[in-house]
């Protein structure tokens, strides 16, 4: 077991990590449009990103083996890189989505040229993944992600309305005028869904177990931190919903941009509730778009079998190093493109999802693998949760797609 | 075909292969059997144009196109373990796949901090 100070950075780190712009544009617009009653879908994949983290840092931890390896040997070759386009794929697209973000919230703040702000972003993440170490890329970001803390309290002095909250907590359909506005619920089950499960999560922390070299007895704690920490970062997914709600929706505003949900921080503490809100925002698309570079490397240089890792130097290991430098530089020179950031997370969240069962099928199989896991493969609780949550994201998957053509990109 | 030949394919093909200091070379990306006189393993190959001649046409084109043809052959003799990864009882260098070389390394190199974790 590691020392409580650990354990208790882990679980802010994990806590500060959660959110990223995925959950901003999807749960602030979630709130807006249907108020509180999609509250049971951040609960129900809360849980679901619990359940296979925990599956993917127990692999990581009991093997030593990284996921895109186990694939392999286990899939082969064809199968293996079809998952791993799609995964990387993804993982771009997520990552042009944070570096567009982060573009716009430096426009926000202090104003000036959208694509030299963009630049200047890559260049600031290419610098913090080059010469920062694994542990403080994790702990810098993760802990300074806390910011958004101030949505929380945000929430909480806006008066949120109890009871209408608890009854969002049993899924049910909402009071609508039209029919398309039940399938944009549907939509926005979905993408909220995907947004807070996105594949990159447990991929980065499969990976992440081994560069922070965990062994078997780091079980525990790895329940811990995600059993704590999970939950406690879905409190502000939960709150900028909350926002949505209270704030945003009576004004009959539906804040299109990532940023504009720091004005509601800013409406209840002034300027520094505005400064609170973008460094939150700041670190957190931060991490993520960090975490999705790393992630489109780690799988790339574990299915080749390649040298991968930030514990190996880049001379030791080249390939991995300039793998997730051109993550960066294609992301940006997307958003350079003049492509809409809200649209790139849009489609990024709807393709991420119809490539879960294809990111979560290898989990479920290698921690339910006897021959893999030993005494350490999956219980009946993770065994019945995996199946389960298996089926719904199945489900997810192939609604996603046509939900996303009926209501036109969510705009209903 | 006897059951070893089989149980060797599924404890040999897409592997991770390491050399004698630990550096990782690749994946057992295809292997070579000599059917003379009982099916024997000759050699391993690696590199992406061995694994993927496995595929379908376009999956081959675009995988060719994506991670290059190369073929490095390792004669049988020259693995030490088979185990969770392939363990070889040389350098990564005298086989050429070594990643202290090639434009990946070439680039790398250049920047301040190379060294370093």
């Amino acid at each position: 077991m590691k020392s409580f100070l650990e354990i208790f950075l882990g679980i802010l780190t994990a806590m500060g990590g959660f959110v990223e712009i995925g959950e901003l544009v999807f749960s602030v617009n979630a709130g807006v449009k249907f108020r509180y009653s999609l509250l049971w879908v951040e609960v129900l994949g809360t849980i679901g990103i619990i359940v296979f983290s925990e599956m993917s840092g127990r692999i990581s931890a009991v093997t030593q083996q990284p996921v895109f390896s186990y694939i392999r040997t286990r899939a082969g070759y064809g199968a293996g890189l079809m998952t791993l386009l799609a995964a990387n794929s993804v993982s771009l697209l997520t990552c042009t989505a944070e570096i567009g973000g982060l573009a716009l919230l430096l426009k926000l703040a202090f104003g000036g040229n959208y694509f030299l702000l963009a630049a200047l972003v890559l260049i600031g993440l290419l610098a913090a993944v080059w010469f920062l170490s694994f542990q403080a890329i994790e702990r810098i970001f993760g802990l300074l992600g806390l910011f958004l803390l101030i949505f929380v309290i945000a929430a909480l002095n806006l008066g949120p309305s109890w009871g209408e909250a608890a009854s969002g907590l049993i899924p049910s359909l909402p009071k609508v005028e039209t029919t398309s506005d039940y399938w944009l619920y549907g939509y926005f089950v979905v993408a909220l869904m995907s947004s807070i499960m996105l594949p990159y999560e447990v991929y980065f922390y499969a990976s992440g177990a081994i560069e922070d070299g965990w062994n078997a007895t780091m079980i525990n704690a790895n329940r811990m931190i995600i059993l704590v920490g999970f939950p406690l970062g879905s409190l502000l997914s939960v709150a900028l919903m909350f926002v949505g709600a209270s704030y945003f929706q009576p004004q009959m505003i539906e804040p299109q941009l990532p940023g504009t949900a720091a004005l509601a921080a800013a409406a209840v503490f002034g300027k520094w509730g505005l400064i609170y809100a973008i460094a939150g925002m700041f670190f957190a698309f931060g991490g993520a778009a960090i975490e999705n570079a790393l992630t489109g490397a780690y799988n790339l240089s574990q299915f080749l079998g390649w040298n991968w890792g930030k514990y190996r130097t880049p001379k030791d290991a080249p390939r991995f190093h300039v793998t997730w430098m051109l993550m960066f530089v294609v992301a940006a020179l997307i958003v350079m493109t003049g492509v809409d950031p809200v649209e790139v997370v849009e489609y990024s969240i709807i393709f991420a999802v119809v490539i879960l069962p294809l990111t979560y099928l290898p989990i479920l199989l290698a921690a339910a693998d006897e021959d893999y896991m030993g005494t350490f493969k999956n219980g009946w609780l993770a065994k019945t949760l995996g199946w389960l949550y298996f089926a719904i994201i199945c489900i997810a998957a192939l609604a996603a797609i046509p939900l996303l053509i009926i209501t036109h990109g969510g705009k209903g | 075909m006897s059951e070893h030949h089989l149980d060797l394919v599924r404890q040999l093909l897409d592997r991770q292969v390491v050399d004698k200091n630990h550096v990782y070379c690749g994946k057992v990306d295809d292997i070579v059997i000599d059917l003379k006189g009982g099916p024997k393993v000759k050699a391993i190959l690696i590199g992406n144009g061995a694994a993927s001649d496995r595929l379908p046409e376009f999956a081959r084109w675009l995988s060719r196109t994506l991670f290059g043809r190369g073929i490095t052959k390792i004669p049988w003799s020259d693995v030490l373990v088979v185990s969770d990864v392939i363990k070889l009882a040389s350098d990564a260098k005298e086989h050429g796949l070594d990643e202290r070389r090639g434009w990946a390394y070439d680039i790398v190199s250049k920047l301040p901090g190379a060294w370093k974790k």
